[in-house]
């Protein structure tokens, strides 16, 4: 897996201070005691010189043997530290390895080895693959070998985007509209008093009728009409910039939480790889998935009769 | 700028690495101590005392550039200690051990300093990976440098140079041991301190023949017959010497090269082994006429020169038989000259070699005479002025240096007719473990008697028991050239140790396993069932399995029994259930029974 996809990008790694030191009092020993015919300092020369050859081919060695697995939750959002589990196979004493986008800090591991590191999601997305950098400049501190890999996970991270506060903004929607709504909706209780019954053990204390209790002589409890459903088909054009669509997404995904946080019908439609999507989501988790799998380009129709708040990414650019 | 560490607290992995930046830094400070005349300790203390400060408490550089920078100045005093004659080659290995270990830890340092991956193993204890990574280096540094440093210095070394230009202040400070003279005049006590003269490269050790004297004054000095001496020219690249016409070991000698590498201020004089043929030089030479050379103006510090010399370096029977051959009359007259001696000295000449049949084993008589007799001290009392210095030291006290030592070979050799001279110029030296050079100091200054043989030429005889003998030291050259000539054997050995290692396991398994199936019961019982059949005539052909062969038996013996006897020793021997007791214990009295059966006719 890492073998064969790593792509270097910064090169194949730095030389430190060391190098230097070894490198010149080499070629310094050695040119210096060839010509005195000294075999001491030229042996010191050998010494040095050969402490730099092995301190650099020795790490692109290790690293050459070393592979890496990666596998990350299946959910995650935008901002949040997500766990990855790094599993590093090969046979050395010890290398360290970070995850790019956004380029994390460094942790080291034993080879092999298995560990977590925490990993701030930076970006909206389906992400069945990461980049790994490896490095290591062991054993003597003369070369920092560096390789990166784009690494296949078993299972996709699916990052949503993280929510902006916005108010819940509701509207009703006819019954006309709740017909067509792809998913039927379970209305919760509303206010209205249709009737009371008998009270059976369970039902709450808060809808006894203490009145008419009182008068009928036996517990009643009351028992209400539907309410009338509120929500709105939420529209979300992300074709634009990707920094602008990320701000739309956000913004979307905070305007939709504060919907279902109200109680209300959340229809959202999107564009995502196969074409335009229009659901009705059925929770935060799923409103954040499926803003996630959101992409550029023109969104569903949200249905006849819905009423529709639509955000668009290109009105993220001047007013982010 | 990387925040520096704290080392001090306790498990920092940085404490480690100041340990052995100390022990680089003080195997540096080791090295300079005789250089800078401090004791050895202070100078330990000083330097691993600074390393650990610059490394410990440096505020305004990370620890591992403190480190590095401290351990880069360290290899810099190395370096130039390795290339001063008197290095010792243990503390440039200890120093260089002691580096490489201190880099390991610096870099594992730093790692530990990257927090660990949730979970993960531990990393591998700092001591285990320091020493694996230290003896893995270890070795390709030793083996590279075995098979580079010899090359390299060989095929890009100096072995010419002019060096400095001494000054009247270097001659005037030079001892009389490097200055050319007329005279040695044997009432003065020669300068003899610890200061490296210079140093040889050479494939065998041998004395450094600066000048030789032949007229002895018998009083106490020693002078020239013929102290005149010629410009030499320039012959291609070399500088041919004045040869001696009867030396033949210069001319058909065993050839040897050594450069010598100067390290005082001042000589006038080309030391080489005997005898010199020529010097690679770009100097002006002046020679003399005993096969000496010199050079006018002085060398100076640094200066480089190579020598060729020639030498029969015969067997003892060579020099017996020597006596066969007329010895020249000019060699008569000038070396074998009745020297101006007491009487004494002549009658104890006589004595001495009295029942030496040849010249060789006259100068072994003298030799033993003088070991049993005298005795060697730096601080013999100087000889009263205007008294034989010969014949006090061997009547009166019997306590000498080398020259006097010398001198008295020479005249109780030329007193019994033996033609004799007294050379001057430095024993070998001490062999320069890692380098390989012979590092000669003043108080290597030495003095020893040259005799000749007709035929042979010049041999150099050292009588003087407490030094040590030209050939007595080992005659190859630097730990590398020994490295380099034993590689073969080297390799053998390792072949065989890792062949052994890998094979013995297997080996060890297949004898066990061969015991196994020797004692095991149906190995036995085919071993009786084979006897049983080789009795009846039909002996086992290489195919037959135990069964089979039991079933051709039992048919050719006419005894059905038999082939259960060979179905309980298929099982047992190749079924993992095996047989029962009672199939072992029935095919065991069949066949005792059988092999008690009279045979067939």
């Amino acid at each position: 897996m890492f073998r064969t996809s790593s792509t270097a990008v910064h090169g194949p790694g730095d030389f430190t201070l060391t190098s230097v030191v070894l490198f010149t009092l080499g070629m310094y020993g050695i040119a210096a005691g060839s010509v005195t015919s000294d075999q001491t300092v030229v042996a010191i020369g050998v010494f040095a010189f050969v402490l730099f050859a092995i301190g650099v081919v020795w790490p692109i060695v290790i690293l050459a043997r070393v592979s890496v697995e990666v596998v990350a939750p299946s959910d995650g959002a935008v901002g949040d530290e997500v766990p990855l589990r790094i599993i590093v196979r090969g046979r050395t004493d010890r290398v360290e390895v970070r995850v790019l986008d956004p380029p994390g800090r460094w942790w080291r591991t034993a080879v092999p080895g298995v560990g977590t590191m925490p990993h701030l999601a930076t970006r909206r997305g389906v992400f069945d693959e990461v980049r790994v950098q490896l490095r290591t400049s062991a054993p003597l501190g003369v070369f920092v070998r560096v390789r990166q890999a784009r690494v296949r996970m078993p299972e996709p991270i699916t990052l949503a985007p993280r929510a902006r506060p916005a108010p819940a903004v509701l509207y009703p929607i006819g019954d006309e509209a709740l017909m067509t709504d792809p998913v039927p909706a379970s209305v919760a209780g509303g206010d209205t008093v249709r009737a009371v019954r008998p009270y059976v053990p369970g039902d709450p204390a808060r809808l006894v009728h203490w009145a008419t209790s009182a008068r009928l002589g036996e517990l009643v409890v009351r028992e209400h009409d539907p309410p009338a459903a509120q929500g709105l088909a939420l529209v979300v054009d992300l074709s634009g910039p990707d920094e602008w669509g990320d701000e739309a997404a956000s913004y979307a995904a905070g305007v939709g939480r504060a919907a279902l946080a109200g109680g209300g019908v959340v229809l959202l439609a999107t564009r995502e790889r196969q074409g335009p999507v229009c659901e009705r989501v059925l929770d935060a988790r799923d409103l954040g998935r499926r803003l996630a799998r959101a992409v550029a380009g023109p969104p569903a129709d949200a249905p006849a009769g819905w009423p529709q708040r639509l955000v668009r990414a290109l009105d993220f650019g001047t007013t982010p | 700028m990387t925040p520096k560490p704290h080392p001090a607290r306790p498990g920092s992995p940085w404490r480690p690495v100041a340990v052995a930046v100390v022990a680089a830094l003080g195997a540096v400070g080791a090295l300079s101590a005789p250089r800078l005349d401090i004791p050895v300790i202070a100078a330990i203390v000083i330097a691993g005392g600074a390393g650990a400060l610059a490394v410990l408490t440096l505020p305004s550089f990370s620890t591992r550039r403190a480190s590095v920078l401290v351990l880069g100045v360290g290899a810099l005093g190395a370096l130039r200690h390795a290339a001063l004659p008197s290095s010792d080659s243990h503390l440039i290995v200890f120093w260089a051990m002691a580096t490489l270990v201190a880099l390991v830890l610096v870099d594992r340092a730093d790692a530990e300093s990257t927090p660990a991956l949730v979970g993960a193993p531990p990393l591998a204890p700092r001591v285990s990976e320091a020493t694996r990574a230290a003896v893995a280096i270890g070795a390709v540094v030793v083996l590279l440098s075995v098979a580079v440093v010899p090359t390299l210095t060989r095929e890009l070394g100096r072995q010419e140079w002019l060096g400095k230009i001494p000054t009247l202040g270097d001659v005037q400070n030079s001892p009389g041991s490097l200055r050319a003279s007329r005279e040695l005049d044997m009432t003065n006590r020669p300068r003899l301190t610890d200061t490296v003269v210079f140093t040889v490269e050479a494939d065998r050790p041998d004395f450094w023949r600066g000048e030789v004297f032949d007229v002895w004054d018998g009083v106490g000095t020693w002078s020239r017959s013929d102290d005149s001496y010629v410009t030499l020219a320039r012959s291609g690249g070399a500088v041919p010497l004045i040869l001696d016409s009867y030396d033949v070991g210069a001319q058909r000698g065993e050839e040897m090269r050594q450069t010598f590498y100067m390290e005082s201020r001042f000589s006038q004089l080309i030391f080489a082994a005997p005898s010199a043929v020529e010097v690679h030089t770009d100097l002006v030479l002046v020679g003399r006429p005993d096969g000496t050379a010199g050079v006018l103006r002085g060398l100076g510090q640094g200066a480089v020169y190579t020598v060729t010399s020639r030498n029969l370096k015969p067997t003892a029977e060579v020099l017996r038989a020597a006596d066969a051959t007329a010895l020249p009359e000019p060699l008569r007259t000038r070396y074998a000259e009745m020297p101006v001696t007491s009487e004494r000295v002549r009658a104890l000449a006589e004595s001495i070699t009295r029942d030496a049949p040849t010249t060789y084993d006259k100068i072994r008589a003298i030799e033993s005479w003088l070991g049993v007799n005298t005795e060697y001290s730096l601080d013999a009392p100087l000889s009263p002025k205007g008294v034989d210095v010969v014949d006090h030291f061997l009547f009166d006290s019997k306590l000498g240096w080398c020259e006097q030592v010398a001198s008295s070979l020479v005249v109780l050799a030329r007193s019994v007719g033996i033609p004799a001279r007294l050379a001057t110029g430095f024993v070998p030296g001490e062999r320069d473990g890692l380098g390989g050079r012979f590092v000669v100091r003043e108080n290597d200054a030495h003095a020893w008697t040259e005799v000749f043989f007709p035929g042979v030429g010049w041999q150099g005889f050292d009588p003087t028991a407490s030094v040590p003998l030209a050939g007595e030291a080992p005659t190859n050259g630097s730990w590398f050239d020994w490295a380099r000539d034993h590689v073969a054997t080297f390799a053998l050995v390792l072949g065989a140790i890792v062949l052994g290692v890998g094979a013995a396991p297997d080996f060890i398994a297949r004898a066990r396993r061969r015991v196994r199936r020797r004692h095991s019961w149906p190995a036995r019982a085919l071993v009786r069932l084979e006897k049983l059949g080789r009795a009846s005539g039909r002996p086992r052909q290489p195919a037959e399995g135990p069964g089979e062969y039991a079933r051709v038996l039992a048919a050719g013996m006419g005894d059905d029994r038999l082939v259960a006897v060979g179905a309980a020793i298929d099982r047992d021997a190749f079924s993992e259930a095996g047989t029962t007791e009672a199939a072992r214990t029935g095919a065991d009295d069949v066949l005792a029974e059988l092999a008690g059966r009279p045979r067939r006719e």
